[in-house]
């Protein structure tokens, strides 16, 4: 007995060794990606605060590249608004009074479906498997998670972790991210991440009979409830048949630039919570 | 013997904040990523019990885990790191002399500190990209991340060791 008892308190190290390993790996293999703590995350007060330090002086890096993006960017608007102002005057001069026109800004806010938050990257890997993304804006802010995420170019990620005034982003690139997509006009497929390269995604499962050609733009098919439809994902770089023949593979190229990623915006979908509720309604059903 | 306390937590501090704060936004070639923070388990000196030094290397495992968004990865691979790191020193400068010093080129000769460090950094590069790749698993580029961040580590490892005025004025006492 008594041999025992030094046995166990000379090795002492082993067991503790053995226990911190087990919580480590009790915290990686915990439940889903969307039910962590958020203490154990850059979302809570004191880490978010602390690595904003290094996001807020990344973003002058890329100041000069974020400028010539909003420039092209406010260059294709006001094209569209000068379109639409000669569309307008068209149609205003056929008809006296047009209707489907209303004047005063902000009166259908309320029927909207999709509204923008915009936030700022204060952290952001690419180089990882897992890569996480975590931005300044919180649940003060109207974030919950399941929100989708896009930057000026494209898609970005789904909101994962939320706290008061920071949330942590499940960007395409980590292999939990799932996305449902489609290729312009045409079926769709589910985007996920090989964990390889940060420029490239792979869309699988689309239909055989579907017709593509390399350089063709693929879009949000908006059956998740996070996209709107027509979100561009990226354009087809290649693409080859899966093992059993009956679906293709595209290798996507990202438009979303994750190495320089500062700006993005949170799409609030003000039907999200009725469309899941009845999805998980119906799951429950069954 | 507060003086080895109070410098731990300085080490532990700067190296934490250097860490999360610089070398996670680093991707060298796309690949690797330096984990300078294994720096304050291969300095804790000699004298230090196991368990303290399993606790410690925990801790600062966690604490980097919090910032990178990973939580429990850091910490199975430090710990894994503090396991060995007994065994390993008693390996390379025999079971004689144990002075308490934190390892340094003078207490194991140039070559065998590179070695200490070397080891070090591959048991714990090794387990943290193969826990990370459980949910993905590629060889071959799991391959070039390893050896990638290790020779980035290795390399940072030294050249702070060589420029450590601290480990110098303590080889000389």
């Amino acid at each position: 007995m008594r041999e025992l008892i030094d046995f166990l308190v000379r090795k002492r190290h082993w067991f503790l060794f053995l226990l911190l390993e087990i919580i480590s790996f009790a915290f990686i293999y915990r439940s889903s990606v969307y039910q962590r703590n958020v203490l154990l995350s850059t979302a809570n007060i004191i880490t978010g605060n602390i690595i904003s330090v290094s996001g807020s002086i990344r973003t002058y890096f890329y100041l000069s590249q974020e400028n010539r993006d909003l420039l092209t960017r406010n260059g294709q608007l006001e094209m569209e608004l000068l379109e639409l102002k000669s569309l307008l005057s068209e149609m205003s001069a056929d008809t006296i009074t047009f209707k489907g026109y209303k004047s005063s800004p902000g009166a259908d806010m309320e029927d909207r479906q999709f509204d923008f938050i915009t936030a700022r990257v204060v952290n952001n890997s690419v180089a990882r498997i897992s890569n996480y993304i975590t931005i300044n804006k919180g649940a003060k802010d109207g974030i919950t998670s399941h929100m989708g995420v896009v930057s000026d170019k494209g898609v970005v990620g789904i909101v994962s972790n939320v706290s008061d005034h920071y949330s942590v982003v499940l960007p395409v690139l980590n292999p939990k991210f799932r996305l449902s997509g489609k290729v312009s006009g045409s079926s769709f497929g589910t985007l996920m991440w090989d964990g390889r390269s940060p420029r490239y995604a792979n869309l699988s499962e689309l239909a055989r009979h579907v017709e593509f050609a390399e350089g063709d733009t693929v879009v949000t098919s908006g059956y998740s409830s996070a996209f709107p439809e027509g979100v561009i994902i990226g354009t087809i770089a290649s693409f080859k048949k899966q093992n059993d023949d009956n679906f293709y593979t595209l290798q996507v190229e990202l438009a979303t630039d994750f190495h320089a990623l500062t700006n993005v915006r949170v799409i609030k979908n003000n039907a999200q919570t009725e469309q899941r509720d009845l999805e998980e309604e119906v799951r429950s059903n069954d | 013997m507060i003086n080895n306390v109070l410098k731990a937590c300085i080490y532990f501090v700067v190296l934490v904040l250097i860490q999360v704060w610089v070398l996670n936004n680093i991707h060298f070639f796309r690949v690797a990523i330096p984990f300078l923070y294994i720096y304050f388990i291969l300095k804790l000196p000699t004298g230090i019990s196991r368990t303290s030094i399993l606790l410690l290397s925990f801790l600062i495992g966690i604490v980097v885990d919090i910032f990178s968004n990973t939580p429990g990865l850091h910490a199975a691979a430090s710990t894994f790191a503090g396991f060995c790191r007994q065994p390993l020193i008693q390996l390379l400068i025999g079971k004689d002399v144990m002075p308490d010093l934190p390892p340094s080129y003078r207490m194991f000769g140039i070559g065998g500190f590179f070695k200490y460090v070397l080891i070090m950094v591959i048991l714990h590069h090794t387990t943290l990209y193969l826990v990370e790749s459980f949910s993905l698993f590629d060889p071959l580029s799991l391959l070039i991340r390893i050896v990638g961040s290790v020779i980035l580590t290795t390399l940072l490892v030294c050249i702070v060791e060589a420029f450590n005025t601290d480990s110098l004025k303590s080889g000389e006492k």
